[in-house]
């Protein structure tokens, strides 16, 4: 079982790594047409009931989009919540086609590196 | 009022219009970078590696991605797009205050007025087609917020005006200004908003290499 992590969340790192990447968040964010024409494109949306979670719009908009919204200000519940879609949700196959050219699997991966630093994993043994 | 949102506020809105979209541009070539796309292909192999497919393959990804998995919301978005370009342009009413402002005369490629007519009421019912969806279906919904409602009234307001305008119902005079705000609006709107998708459709679907960029990409995020 994995066990609870409690540690705080490490805003000030969030934050610089957001910065570093700025420009591309939002302007992918600004970009999405909020279409999902994308939804096709990724094979776990196909594989798992069409379930709209699994689109990769919704992915990356409820993870990078949250993170960048809060401006990194999330609490532990929400970077789990994150890290589920991010880890669990999302191969990163670099797949998924936005006819508006979109670079999405990049904004997922942002999303799972921030993951990372604050001790969210992928967790095999769940 | 009329003088005001037909004289100085039109600049305006074309002003933010140009250099937001330039803005728009120049940071797009800022986050991406030029790759070179191989140009030497080896006798022993007869096509490059890293390239794009070719038209026919193209043809088929397109029959898979757009066509195939919703047919009704391919045609409707391409009507919807055609449109909003196509109505605007080739508009007799218009097309007269090109001629009187910028001496630009456009006779020859006009729409007739039952034509434009027309094509209103369809870019509407396309618009209609986009809020129901948004309204209606569970997966586009899981990413709406407010902001798209905002957008899409952006979008549809000028045409929705402009028909009163032509038809004459409610009082001209106010319809034909908020006709003219709302065009005005759209166009200050476009580079800051998702309205955005019209100035990066063209640049980076097509610039970015990947096997959906046309002819040879030759960027890269
Ligand atoms: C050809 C590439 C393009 C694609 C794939 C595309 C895609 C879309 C889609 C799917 C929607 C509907 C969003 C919804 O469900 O509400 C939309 C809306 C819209 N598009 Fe495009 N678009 C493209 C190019 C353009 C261009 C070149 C313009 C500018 C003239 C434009 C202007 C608009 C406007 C005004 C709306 C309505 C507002 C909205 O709901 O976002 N689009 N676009
Ligand atoms: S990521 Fe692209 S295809 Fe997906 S909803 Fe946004 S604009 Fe549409
Ligand atoms: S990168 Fe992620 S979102 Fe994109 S197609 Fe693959 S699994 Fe789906």
């Amino acid at each position: 079982m994995a066990e609870q992590n409690n540690t705080p969340v490490a805003t000030e790192k969030i934050k610089k790594m957001l910065e570093r990447k700025k420009d591309k968040t939002k302007l992918s964010l600004r970009m999405c047409a909020h279409c999902t024409l994308c939804a096709e494109s990724c094979f776990l949306f196909m594989t798992r009931g069409k379930d709209p979670k699994y689109m990769p719009s919704y992915k990356f908009i409820n993870s990078i989009g949250k993170l960048y919204k809060k401006k990194g200000e999330v609490d532990r519940a929400t970077l789990e919540e994150i890290g589920d879609i991010v880890w669990n949700d999302c191969v990163l196959c670099t797949r998924c086609y936005c006819p508006l050219g979109i670079d999405i699997p990049d904004m997922i991966a942002l999303a799972r590196s921030i993951c990372r630093t604050q001790g969210v994993y992928r967790q095999y043994d769940k | 009022m009329y003088d005001l949102v037909r004289g100085p506020l039109l600049w305006v809105s074309f002003i933010v219009f140009v250099l937001g979209t330039v803005f728009q541009i120049i940071k797009f070539m800022k986050l991406s970078k030029k790759i070179d796309v191989p140009k030497f292909i080896p006798a022993s192999r007869s096509k490059p590696i890293a390239t794009s497919p070719g038209f026919m393959l193209k043809f088929e990804m397109f029959k898979a991605a757009g066509i195939g998995t919703n047919l009704l919301m391919a045609v409707v978005t391409t009507v919807f797009h055609v449109c909003l370009f196509a109505i605007p342009i080739f508009l007799v009413g218009h097309s007269v205050l090109f001629d009187q402002s910028w001496g630009i005369n456009m006779m020859p490629f006009l729409f007739s007025e039952n034509t434009t007519d027309t094509l209103t009421i369809i870019f509407l019912a396309c618009s209609l087609y986009f809020l129901l969806r948004r309204l209606l279906s569970a997966r586009v919904r899981a990413i709406t917020t407010s902001y798209d409602y905002v957008v899409l009234l952006i979008a549809a307001a000028p045409f929705l005006t402009g028909f009163f305008a032509y038809h004459q119902i409610f009082n001209y005079n106010t319809i034909i200004i908020l006709h003219i705000l709302f065009g005005e609006l759209m166009l200050v709107t476009i580079p800051f908003t998702k309205l955005v998708h019209m100035v990066f459709f063209f640049i980076n679907r097509f610039f970015v290499a990947s096997e959906n960029c046309l002819g040879e990409g030759n960027r890269t995020w």
